[in-house]
């Protein structure tokens, strides 16, 4: 009697135990979310506020992948300063690159902006292309996609619930979509300058042209000479728009704009990164803010 | 045969046109232009399919190498003591009167300290290996080469080969990841420049909690004459444990506390305290603020006596952003109850250090700092003498170099 109960016991632990689950980037985790439901527990490891390039490594990360089941990376080279001495420390071997509960988003996005030679000389450049697909709206079903898969594969006991999650989920966002598309086909900016590249996956989807960026090298900071260069640029080409992130320094963009009579347009390159909540809020607040 | 096909049936469009026969001439002859480009493109790269097979990969093992970098370190020093002085230098109690390594500054003017090579990679799904050459304009030393597994189960990780000991905060770290150029006077004087490097094997653990909490043991040779030195066999014990823990978003908490057990003699044992404490306030995206502070103890029987001697560091330092930052860094030497009758009549009491920096990183990967400081822990020539030393120093980073612990 005291067995059964005992196992009745270890069972519905066993049956209530969720999957722990990691992302690196906010995005992310809300789609593991959407995907996971009541069956995974979702911890966001970089904060919104901050530069994606330049998460801090605290020590409480470590306790946080040390229980994790299954890690969620941006990839393309954008976590590459941050989590490998946290993924050696945390001593998860479930995780580790190569393990089943280790998935890197990157391989399952198209990578534009791929270089064709790699140097340092020419700045922080990711080898593998731009890492920052998160601001297409287009690429979270492809996360969805990616996610569900591997969830059914290290949690197959919830593989139909997250079939079920993601067929609703696609039908949801497909239909966000489309008025999505629909809305920025009305979106009347069609000529921007960014701080960092960290938009192009949007832009390139709605046909809309980036000019140059704040920065006269991925990494490095703004240059009195370059911001001239780029204020000339933009007068010649009528630029009035310029795509500013949270978390760089706004006196340049501001100097820029005074000169050219540009608007500053600050967008959030994550999810929460200005304030949103959910998936929907964030890339409407990128679309409102570029199309404003 | 296509071309004919395609500029028939350009000309038949142009005969059912009613447009002006001389555009529709123009046009003609762009489109012939347009297929000739098209059928030259085609003939190159059905050339290309056919002619070059890469047999050159058919054994090539580059996707294997391992990260591989350089580091270079290299300063300019302005002191007020000349270098044959500098060399005789002692610490009262813990280094003697020209026993000190000075690997690092060492002369007034330039110096190239050390060229490093540090090599990573993975063995295999078990280990992964890295190695750091550590040389020097004169000699070739293997800082650290060990390898480390990275698939045991219950949070544990082994570490073995030669490697810098995870006692305290500072020890496991080179000395280009250093927040200061010099070393802490504490870590000097009780271990010296290399601090506890050794042979031997770790074990490590985290615990399955939401706090931080790891704690290691290793079990290396010994081979630090300064604390240590007996190496009839295996007689390094190390022990720590460390906890981390978050006080909101951007504030977080690290501690731990150390204990490095040897022998100085076959058997007479050293026993080494630490305790240390780093606090980090993230400002902004690219600021924050660094209080990193460690106290270590050492009781070291030799025969007669045990000499209780300790010593701390307190540094602050103020990143403005990724391009600029500056600290300053409060060292002493808290006690010495040694047999100091060598120093009769010299004043070896209030040993402590000065020091201010200034650092520009032009680029993750490269480093300019000016420090000054002024130090007060030093014998020469049997008088107390108060350094002053400005320098300059350059450090870069080449190559595959991996991210740094925290």
């Amino acid at each position: 009697m005291k067995k059964i109960a005992l196992l009745t016991v270890l069972l519905t632990t066993l049956a209530f135990a969720r999957v722990n689950v990691d992302t690196t980037y906010s995005t992310l985790g809300a789609v593991a979310k959407k995907i996971g439901g009541d069956n995974v527990k979702v911890v966001v490891l970089g904060s919104p506020k901050y530069d994606p390039h330049f998460i801090v490594p605290k020590p409480s990360l470590l306790s946080k992948l040390r229980r994790a089941d299954l890690l969620i990376m941006n990839g393309g080279g954008l976590e590459l300063g941050w989590l490998p001495p946290l993924l050696r420390n945390a001593n998860n071997p479930k995780i580790r690159n190569g393990a089943k509960g280790f998935l890197d988003m990157s391989h399952f996005v198209h990578m534009i902006d791929v270089p064709t030679s790699v140097s340092r000389a020419f700045g922080d450049v990711h080898a593998q292309g731009n890492p920052h697909y998160s601001t297409d709206p287009h690429v979270v079903l492809i996360m969805a996609k990616a996610i569900e898969k591997k969830l059914a594969q290290i949690d197959p006991s919830h593989e139909t619930a997250y079939k079920t999650n993601l067929a609703n989920f696609t039908k949801e966002w497909q239909a966000y979509l489309t008025k999505y598309d629909a809305n920025m086909q009305m979106c009347k900016t069609k000529k921007v300058v960014q701080y960092h590249e960290l938009f192009n996956y949007f832009l390139r989807e709605y046909n809309i042209k980036s000019y140059g960026t704040i920065e006269p090298l991925p990494g490095i900071a703004p240059s009195s000479r370059h911001t001239l260069a780029l204020i000339q640029t933009m007068r010649e080409n009528g630029v009035k728009t310029i795509l500013q992130d949270v978390y760089h320094e706004r006196k340049t963009a501001k100097f820029i704009a005074a000169k050219t009579g540009a608007r500053v347009a600050i967008i959030p390159h994550d999810l929460g990164a200005d304030g949103s909540k959910t998936l929907q809020e964030f890339y409407n607040k990128i679309a409102n803010r570029i199309c404003k | 045969m296509k071309k004919t096909v395609c500029l028939s049936l350009f000309a038949c469009a142009s005969l059912f046109a009613n447009a002006d026969t001389n555009a529709t001439q123009v046009q003609l002859q762009k489109q012939k232009v347009a297929i000739e480009k098209l059928q030259t493109q085609l003939d190159m790269l059905s050339q290309k399919s056919q002619g070059t097979l890469n047999t050159s990969a058919s054994f090539s093992q580059n996707a294997y190498l391992p990260d591989i970098a350089l580091i270079l370190n290299m300063s300019a020093v302005g002191r007020d003591v000349n270098n044959t002085a500098y060399s005789k230098m002692a610490i009262p109690g813990f280094i003697d009167k020209g026993d000190a390594e000075l690997p690092f500054n060492k002369n007034r003017g330039f110096n190239l300290n050390y060229a490093e090579v540090a090599m990573h990679s993975s063995v295999d799904p078990y280990f992964d290996a890295f190695a750091m050459f550590h040389l020097h304009p004169n000699a070739f030393e293997i800082g650290e080469a060990y390898i480390q597994t990275t698939s045991l189960p219950y949070a544990l990780r082994i570490k073995a080969g030669k490697f810098k000991s995870d006692f305290g905060r500072i020890n496991s770290k080179h000395q280009h990841a250093w927040h200061f150029d010099d070393q802490p006077i504490i870590y000097k004087a009780l271990f010296g420049p290399d601090g506890i490097s050794d042979a031997g094997i770790q074990l490590q653990w985290v615990a399955p909690t939401d706090t931080y909490i790891m704690a290691g043991i290793e079990a290396m040779q010994g081979t630090n004459e300064r604390s240590f030195g007996d190496t009839e066999e295996n007689n390094l014990y190390v022990g720590y444990v460390k906890s981390s823990i978050d006080v909101g978003d951007d504030l977080s908490i690290l501690g731990g506390v150390s204990l490095a057990h040897g022998k100085n003699t076959t058997t007479n044992a050293t026993n080494v305290y630490g305790a240390d404490l780093t606090m980090r306030d993230q400002l902004g995206a690219y600021s924050s603020l660094i209080w990193q502070s460690e106290y270590l103890q050492r009781n070291k029987d030799i025969g007669t006596t045990t000499n209780k001697q300790a010593g701390l560091y307190s540094e602050l330092l103020y990143q403005y952003n990724n391009n600029y930052s500056g600290g300053v860094r409060y060292d002493a030497i808290t006690k010495n109850d040694v047999d100091l009758s060598a120093y009769n009549g010299v004043n070896t009491s209030n040993l402590d250090k000065y020091t201010a920096m200034l650092e520009y990183k032009p680029f993750p990967m490269s480093r300019l700092r000016l420090s000054y400081s002024y130090d007060r822990t030093k014998v020469i020539a049997g008088e107390r003498k108060d350094i002053n030393t400005v320098m300059l120093s350059l450090n870069i980073a080449a190559g595959a170099h991996g991210a740094h612990d925290y």
